[in-house]
């Protein structure tokens, strides 16, 4: 199965998931960041590139499943990804906490720069303080189911590389 | 671990996608056709998935919420027990205040009470985080809703259908921000556009003149006319007149439904005007048959 495949079909799953299974169960209302986590997650293991890419993909999957404007979603995704994907490369050790930590970032600003591009267009009302609760929540909420998903689409993203990738080793 | 490539050019892509992003946004919200059926086939393709977890999950989604939402249901709980309090107590004057109720209808000539409207189950919100002001109904195109119809209790408006799939429409609050309804104030019979502000309550911002007496606890209803929604759907009460407006009037509203703990909903059935000149054409026809 090819790369491009293989990110299509977690984000395919992403979006059956995210539309069913993960909207039944909310904490304080606020469900779990599933494709802009698979978006980040993807910056992280398959380049900024890859990254922006998928991001954008699933940016627009997840304006359909949402209801949010198409395009909405995917203009906030691939910055998020390409900012993870930037920042990890200057990185000089992970640690599993670092990455957790960082992923929690991640999130919360991809929730809370998508509630912001709603407000702008007049999408969303001003109650700055429901989203900067919803973006710490989705945050929390999303690492706390992040080690699966991140195995998942590590697989997907570097699965099975082509010679011409490089392969950078933690610390290097 | 990373994989990258050396030769790669994040930049332009980047740019390249954005670019893309916001073409589609303000195509979008251009109101280009294909693109919302484009994401009405992706909700109408998850359908089946949805329903089958909706009642798969529902004896685990009980103790999900009774363990997450255990302070939410304490006060949804006390709200209830208030409320149920108040209905008792009103119980003794019910009849007579039905009674007051015709009359006043009679009045004012609402005929809200006679509308065709389609009763329609609240499923919850809609998926992920963005749905603020809106909320899921169990009823769409195959059961005859429309894009723009009202939605209503028995108390008033509540808003209006959204998006509709096939057998799921999402409903938009009047609270919501994109929200906007012409309403007449009874007392006055002033008219205006009301439009949702994102916090509870509506405001008319537009059609009434600043000299125009509009009285603390006015009652508002819809317009109709050129409006999508039907007339005369008691939206909510003046709470703010804003009597001392120099240069543009902002007339408060409190809505007359309350929106939270709803289960049920009504969906107004009315016919749409989709054209504004249809009224007037209508008209014509009546006046030069």
């Amino acid at each position: 199965m090819t790369q491009r495949l293989r990110v299509l079909l977690v984000l395919l799953t992403g979006l059956a998931l995210e539309g069913t299974i993960l909207d039944e169960f909310r904490v304080q209302g606020v469900a779990v960041e599933l494709l802009l986590m698979v978006a980040i997650l993807t910056g992280y293991h398959g380049g900024p590139e890859r990254g922006a890419a998928t991001a954008f993909l699933a940016g627009l999957l997840h304006d359909s499943v949402v209801g949010s404007p198409l395009g909405l979603h995917a203009l906030v995704f691939p910055p998020v990804a390409v900012a993870v994907s930037s920042v990890e490369r200057r990185m000089l050790r992970s640690t599993p906490l670092a990455n957790g930590l960082a992923l929690f970032i991640a999130i919360s600003a991809g929730q809370g720069l998508a509630s912001l591009v709603g407000v702008l267009f007049g999408l969303l009302g001003d109650s700055t303080e429901v989203f900067i609760r919803q973006a710490l929540i989705s945050g929390m909420f999303s690492v706390a189911v992040s080690v699966p998903v991140n195995r998942v689409v590590r697989w997907a993203a570097i699965g099975d590389l082509p010679g011409t990738i490089e392969l950078r080793r933690e610390g290097a | 671990m990373t994989a990258f490539r050396s030769n790669e050019r994040p930049r332009p892509t980047l740019l390249l996608l954005l670019a893309a992003a916001l073409t589609l946004l303000t195509l979008h919200i251009r109101g280009v056709q294909p693109l919302e059926s484009f994401q009405q086939g992706v909700r109408d393709i998850l359908e089946p998935l949805r329903s089958v977890t909706d009642e798969i999950t529902d004896p685990v989604q009980a103790v999900w919420s009774g363990v997450f939402g255990y302070q939410e249901l304490r006060a949804e709980n006390e709200r209830l027990r208030v409320e149920l309090a108040r209905f008792r107590g009103r119980s003794m004057t019910s009849e007579a205040d039905s009674e007051l109720f015709e009359r006043l209808l009679d009045e004012v000539g609402l005929e809200y009470l006679k509308l065709d409207t389609l009763l329609v189950r609240i499923l919850g919100t809609p998926p992920g985080n963005f749905g603020t002001h809106r909320i899921e109904v169990d009823a769409g195109s195959d059961q005859g809703l429309q894009k723009g119809q009202a939605v209503a209790t028995g108390a008033g408006l509540v808003g209006r259908l959204d998006q509709v799939d096939r057998s799921r429409s999402t409903v938009m609050l009047a609270t919501h921000p994109e929200f906007l309804v012409g309403v007449r104030l009874v007392g006055s019979q002033d008219e205006g556009l009301a439009r949702g502000t994102g916090r509870g309550t509506l405001v008319i911002d537009a059609g009434i003149r600043l000299d125009a007496s509009v009285d603390w606890n006015e009652v508002v209803v819809t317009s109709g006319g050129r409006s999508l929604l039907p007339p005369d759907i008691p939206v909510g009460r003046v709470i703010d007149p804003d009597e001392n407006a120099k240069y543009k009037r902002s007339v408060v509203i409190d809505l007359a439904a309350d929106l939270e703990g709803l289960s049920f909903l009504n969906v107004v059935l009315e016919r749409l005007i989709e054209d504004p000149v249809m009224p007037i054409l209508e008209q014509s026809a009546t006046v030069f048959p």
